[in-house]
């Protein structure tokens, strides 16, 4: 099975050959190839509705492909049975967009839920585990509040202290920065950037945010009805000419003019600054 | 959605809370928590509903019997009409709308908050997570709650005819204890059990497959409870067919 040049299938730690989904007639992905590559953090943007978040969730596999193939390792995705996607599962974490938190439980126990079922570690070392994850993410003392009373920025790092708990060799991110201000994106963004340096993990970010994609990704690719369009480094994608990303870009960010002008940070600085 | 989609979809959702209950450790503190839940809310509002449903019973049962001559037939009326029929029934149509309300209304609000997918994405099985201690819990205290039922309906129903209709009390309990044997509180049991199942099962399954927004969860919580109740109902006539036809 080939794979688009640009692509990188050496050290991959996830791969999707020629997925296809269509819900009804509206196909959500169509024919999508593409690698992500083990440490690096990964995000695909694309405006709503063009089959992000579909992308996302048949990665971790709560949605079954039409066609195609979602290898994970030597196991693929599409065609695993329940046990297989489980076992799967547990070298992922996830955030997803308000944190989809247990409102039933309180901060410790959310965080501590993966330890909980997956590991026969004692209360004490489970509090340890969950109150350093909790502290990586900023939020150090709210290990025994209700998640009821937690802000939106809040509720977000928290889904990330327990996406990450497990320590797993995969993140995904279903749009991090979805309701909230731009200082607490910002914040999140710096958080992403730390734990990618402090913990190695391989992130992979849904955003339709091409500000906090260029900020946080060192590969960016994008989906447009339910294909993709481009999937290049950082620095090239946005020097890309094709249509739909010079459009996406252009009501995102002041491009640059000069071809040999450095990466685009110093862009999304100046829209940080305006 | 065709009521043979729907059909088809509740019989996968079965399907996949048996395998997944029957693979996984029995969630006993879970089970017990929401044994505990539906048992102690329901318990208040059960009895207050039965001693009124005894009560009614008997001043009904009094006034069709007297110009016939057969007052004193009313303790083998509560028993035939309250412990066989009335209890088991008003007892599940109580906790359908209470218990089964609230199963169909917390799966709904999770299913549209992603917490389903997260449990599945913390390889978390779901159905084993939120269906298997509900079903459990109400299986295991729907009997008790039917039987309190019995004995509240009764006690009301003693207390009228004796203190406020004058029917010697040595009759009505005679009658009664004659009437109900050991058989009905047996039928009075596997009733609730079924009933038990149905609720658990379409609620959690209407709230589990809810639409998105809080339409989704008010469409929801609607269609479980009258979806339980009619279920019900059906199965209560089967259930007195079979077992006294």
């Amino acid at each position: 099975m080939t794979l688009p040049a640009e692509v990188p299938t050496d050290n991959a730690i996830i791969r999707l050959e020629h997925v296809s989904k269509r819900f009804g007639d509206l196909v959500v992905l169509d024919d999508v190839s593409m690698a992500f590559e083990r440490g690096k953090t990964t995000a695909i943007i694309g405006p709503s509705g063009t089959g992000k978040s579909v992308l996302l969730k048949h990665i971790v596999g709560l949605i079954q492909p039409d066609s195609g193939h979602l290898w994970i390792g030597d196991t693929d995705m599409a065609n695993a049975n329940e046990q297989a996607r489980f076992a799967v599962r547990k070298r992922f974490g996830m955030c997803f967009q308000d944190g989809a938190l247990f409102d039933s439980l309180t901060v410790g126990e959310n965080v501590c839920f993966p330890l909980v079922h997956h590991t026969r570690m004692t209360e004490a070392q489970r509090r340890e585990r969950a109150q350093e994850k909790l502290t990586l993410v900023e939020l150090p003392a709210v290990y025994d509040r209700p998640t009821s009373g937690l802000s939106g920025g809040q509720r977000k790092r928290v889904g990330i202290a327990r996406a990450i708990v497990m320590e797993p060799e995969v993140v995904l991110f279903d749009e991090p920065n979805s309701g909230l201000d731009p200082l607490t994106s910002d914040t999140v963004d710096q958080l992403i950037g730390r734990m990618k340096a402090a913990l190695g993990i391989t992130f992979i970010v849904i955003t339709h945010d091409i500000v906090q994609a260029i900020a946080i990704a060192d590969r960016i690719g994008m989906l447009y009805k339910g294909k993709l369009v481009e999937y290049l480094p950082t620095e090239q994608f946005v020097r890309s000419k094709k249509p739909e990303v010079r459009a996406f870009l252009r009501r995102n960010i002041e491009l640059p003019t000069d071809e040999d002008e450095p990466p685009t940070r110093r862009h999304v600085g100046a829209i940080g600054a305006t | 959605m065709t009521a043979i989609e729907d059909l088809g979809r509740l019989g996968i959702f079965i399907g996949r809370s048996i395998r997944s209950t029957t693979r996984n450790p029995i969630p006993v503190a879970r089970t017990l928590e929401e044994a505990y839940k539906i048992g102690i809310r329901s318990l208040p509002i059960l009895l207050i509903i039965s001693a009124f449903m005894g009560s009614n019973l008997a001043l009904q049962g009094y006034s069709a019997f007297k110009p016939l001559g057969g007052q004193g037939l009313l303790g083998m009326f509560v028993a035939l009409a309250g412990v066989r029929e009335l209890a088991p029934i008003m007892v599940a149509a109580m906790v359908a709308a209470k218990a089964g309300t609230e199963m169909a209304s917390q799966l709904a609000v999770m299913r549209i908050r992603e917490q389903i997918d997260a449990l599945e994405v913390m390889a978390v099985d779901p159905y084993w997570y939120l269906v298997t201690p509900r079903f459990l819990g109400i299986v295991l205290v729907l009997p008790a709650l039917t039987v309190t039922s019995v004995a509240t309906l009764v006690l009301s129903s003693y207390l009228v005819a004796v203190y406020q209709l004058g029917l010697p009390a040595g009759d009505f309990i005679e009658l009664v204890t004659h009437t109900t044997t050991g058989k009905d509180l047996a039928v009075c049991a596997l009733k609730s059990v079924f009933f038990g199942s149905f609720i658990c099962t379409i609620s959690c399954y209407c709230g589990y497959n809810s639409e998105s927004g809080p339409s989704g969860v008010g469409s929801a919580t609607n269609k479980a409870v009258v979806v339980s109740a009619v279920s019900c109902a059906i199965v209560n006539y089967f259930i007195s067919e079979v077992m006294y036809g």
